[in-house]
């Protein structure tokens, strides 16, 4: 048993593994206390610098490389599973057919490269440029993708923790900027929203487009209550975005008819957890216990007080 | 302004649309797809939302509906399966938040330094020329000169005739208008060419370049068509320059505007979310179609209005989430009136609905719930105008002709100043245009001033704007109001019809 106060986030969450098309075969890619592993690929570095000098690149090495250039993604969040219930389902095949498909063109032809009678005037070269530019830029959307549809093909148990990797990525440096100087808070907050409403659903009854969520950014826990009547009923939550990594990622967010919201001592199979029986309440320290996920989803850890 | 708030709002309202609860509407593309469609166009045309921010959500958006339709049953989901072939190609092909894309080229305005320091002129001409070149004749009826520094025109309108290609391509046709068989010379002697404009728009033959520029003291222009006598357009001002009708905007010859109290200018402090919503009203009031036929209703708004008005309730509160928008506002239940009024329905407004509209838009409406046509039809004609209203929100504003063809009246103008951004999006919103006009004609009647067509060259934009309803009867005086964010003004000018033969 693993029982470590203050860990990483992920320390309440098992092992999952996923199988993967790879060469002729199929590969274990596995995931473990926040690192992705091929065992199938005893030195994935060596074979990057084989793929570097024209031998083909192994998928379970293209999907590692893929899952760390995603690690702070916030698209991740836009795209992946909001619940249990919102399952995203991609198979192999349609990563190929994706794959296929991106070759195909984005409906720029293809044309190899343009013979010229006479020099380019300054117009032609800015046009020719131009092009250039938007089939890199298009290349590169493809690319990323391709990229997401490979890490959504890994199952739910690698896209919910994907999710949790991004938030921790972000979750400590809330005021600053992302690369283009644009706010990160209106994407983790719409993500925590997306993410609390159908637990509140679950937990209350209530409906999904009554619950208003903001971010917690001071000392503690943050708040939970219920106010109005009728349409005017309001769930009002606030809650600090490591909520999403610790708590939901983990799959700690419903936990024994409580919301989950904080993690006093994370570990596996056993975690302390602070957790509100209503709103408005105090949440109170509660032991939980897991247990591997219900069938057709082992790697949702299944937690209860 | 809460960019952070836009943002939010936007992103909050894609998650309710995963979770399927928006209405799903019989639209193409994922269900929800409209409404945030119409909510970035809002939150970037005020200038809350990054368009490129706005444009990563609503691709997130759609790739993150798509891809929990790859294993869909028809059936039971609300959007169409998407195979993977497909969901790879959808969406915009460029990578995220790359940097601004420049500015669309425009015909770029004449670098030469003393054409730019020029001052304009703007001249009422008000005199017609008749012409025949073999099968093909008509008159050139010139409303106006106008020169400034992109160059200078003629606002004109064209009455074509030719018993062979008229049924085919209208009477307006520019290909039929002989431009080069007219000869322009100055009193000194110098020669020009008239032209379409360059860059303009061949279904709008109403702006005719000259080149080049007339100099600066040139007194008068003489217009001869082919064969016949020239027809002169004095430039002067009336009043002579510096006179009486010398202009109220320093840098402008000619182009008076009415003086004393024909002109009042009020201060009004119009927040941007307020002026957004106000532009979205009377784009409805100005695109309502009429009741010419028969008498009957011509039919309710449909296709992207009503989808424009279903998000009417998610732009206020946007815009109030995004803070350009008081929740005290009046507008918003002005709107919610008009949506009621024009049987709008499902606008989504939450505030009841005001009798306090202003009077332009209720003359508007009543003039829809009249419920029949005009028993009569106004002659074709024009009248010239060049007159220059006092800046509003930095755009200064020169009305330059008013012309009555077939049924259709337009007022045509040239908006001078720094214009937001062009905004392409689902509202049909003209930035180019980022004004409200209204002409009261002498019965009291009020005619919303609806950008028709633009041409834009450097910080000049000509417009044609169709007035909806169309004028009745040729009014003798008429006033203009237009109003921007920070104040309105109000004109009264005088008009002189002249009618073709």
């Amino acid at each position: 048993m693993t029982s470590v106060p203050n860990g990483p986030w992920y320390t309440p969450l098992p092992a999952c593994e996923a199988t993967v098309p790879c060469g002729q075969g199929r590969h274990v890619v596995r995931w473990e206390a926040g690192e992705l592993r091929l065992p199938s690929h005893s030195d994935p570095e060596a074979e990057l610098v084989l793929a570097a000098l024209g031998g083909e690149k192994a998928r379970c090495v293209e999907i590692a490389q893929t899952w760390r250039r995603h690690l702070a993604d916030l698209t991740v969040l836009a795209i992946g599973p909001r619940s249990a219930a919102d399952p995203v389902e991609v198979s192999w095949d349609d990563v190929d057919a994706a794959a296929q498909a991106s070759q195909g063109g984005w409906g720029v032809p293809r044309h190899g490269a343009m013979k010229l009678a006479s020099p380019p005037t300054a117009a032609i070269a800015r046009a020719v440029s131009r092009r250039m530019q938007y089939q890199q830029e298009a290349g590169q959307a493809s690319q990323r993708r391709l990229d997401m549809l490979s890490l959504l093909a890994l199952g739910t148990g690698f896209q919910v923790r994907l999710s949790g990797h991004v938030i921790a990525a972000h979750a400590g440096r809330l005021d600053e900027p992302d690369e283009h100087g644009h706010s990160i808070v209106p994407a983790l907050k719409a993500a925590l929203a997306g993410r609390l409403a159908p637990v509140a659903e679950q937990w209350l009854g209530i409906d999904p487009d009554q619950v208003e969520v903001s971010l917690h950014r001071d000392g503690g826990w943050g708040s939970v209550g219920l106010t109005g009547r009728g349409e005017q009923r309001r769930l009002r939550v606030s809650l600090p975005v490591w909520w999403l990594a610790r708590v939901w990622a983990c799959g700690l967010a419903l936990t024994g008819r409580h919301l989950v919201v904080g993690v006093e001592r994370a570990g596996w199979p056993d975690a302390q957890v602070l957790a509100l029986r209503a709103p408005g309440t105090e949440p109170v320290s509660l032991s939980a216990h897991a247990s591997a996920g219900p069938p057709g989803t082992p790697d949702a850890p299944h937690w209860e007080i | 302004m809460d960019r952070e708030g836009a943002e939010t709002y936007l992103r909050l309202l894609a998650e309710a649309a995963m979770r399927g609860s928006l209405m799903p509407a019989a639209e193409p593309g994922p269900p929800g797809t409209s409404r945030m469609m119409v909510v970035a166009h809002a939150l970037t045309t005020v200038g809350a939302l990054d368009p490129l921010v706005a444009e990563e959500i609503l691709d997130d958006f759609r790739l993150a509906v798509s891809v929990r339709l790859l294993r869909s049953d028809p059936v039971q989901s609300p959007g169409q399966p998407v195979t993977a072939a497909q969901w790879i190609s959808q969406g915009r092909a460029v990578p995220h938040r790359r940097p601004p894309a420049p500015r669309p080229p425009q015909d770029e305005p004449p670098e030469d330094d003393a054409v730019q320091s020029r001052p304009d002129r703007f001249v009422p001409v008000g005199l017609t020329v008749p012409f025949r070149a073999g099968v093909v004749s008509g008159e050139l009826c010139l409303m106006s000169f106008a020169q400034t520094s992109s160059g200078a025109r003629f606002i004109a309108a064209w009455e074509v005739s030719t018993p062979e290609l008229e049924s085919r391509l209208g009477r307006q046709h520019p290909g039929l208008i002989p431009f080069d068989l007219f000869t322009v010379t100055d009193d000194r002697g110098g020669r020009y060419q008239l032209d379409h404009t360059p860059g303009g728009d061949l279904e709008w033959p109403n702006e005719i370049s000259l080149r080049p520029p007339p100099a600066e003291g040139i007194r008068w222009l003489d217009v001869a068509p082919p064969y016949r006598q020239p027809v002169r357009v004095d430039l002067r001002p009336p009043g002579g320059y510096g006179g009486a009708g010398s202009p109220p905007v320093r840098g402008v010859t000619g182009g008076s505007s009415p003086g004393g109290d024909a002109v009042q200018v009020s201060d009004i402090k119009l927040s941007p979310g307020e002026h957004l919503l106000v532009m979205l009203a009377e784009r409805l009031l100005s695109w309502t179609p009429g009741f010419p036929h028969g008498g009957r209703p011509a039919g309710p708004p449909i296709g992207p209005w009503r989808a424009m008005a279903a998000g009417f309730g998610d732009i206020i509160a946007a815009l109030e989430a995004a803070d350009v928008l008081s929740p005290l506002s009046p507008v918003p239940a002005r709107l919610a009136t008009l949506c009621a009024s024009l049987d709008l329905n499902g606008h989504g407004i939450a505030v009841p609905p005001t009798h306090d509209l202003p009077e332009p838009w209720l003359s508007l409406l009543a003039h829809y719930q009249r419920r029949k046509p005009d028993p009569a039809q106004m002659r074709d004609g024009y009248a010239a105008l060049a007159a220059s209203l006092p800046e509003l929100d930095g755009i200064r504003l020169t009305l330059l002709g008013l012309q009555h063809t077939r049924g259709s009246s337009a007022l045509h103008v040239l908006a001078q100043g720094q214009t937001p951004e062009p905004r392409p999006g689902p509202l049909d919103i003209d930035l180019s245009f980022p004004l409200s006009l209204w002409l009261r004609d002498s019965g009291g009647r009020w005619h919303a001033g609806r950008p028709d067509r633009c041409h834009r060259a450097g910080l000049e934009s000509a417009i044609r704007l169709r007035l909806m309803p169309p004028l009745t009867r040729p009014a003798d005086r008429v006033e203009v109001l237009a109003g921007g964010r920070s104040a309105e003004v109000r004109a009264r000018l005088p008009l002189h019809w002249r009618y073709p033969s």
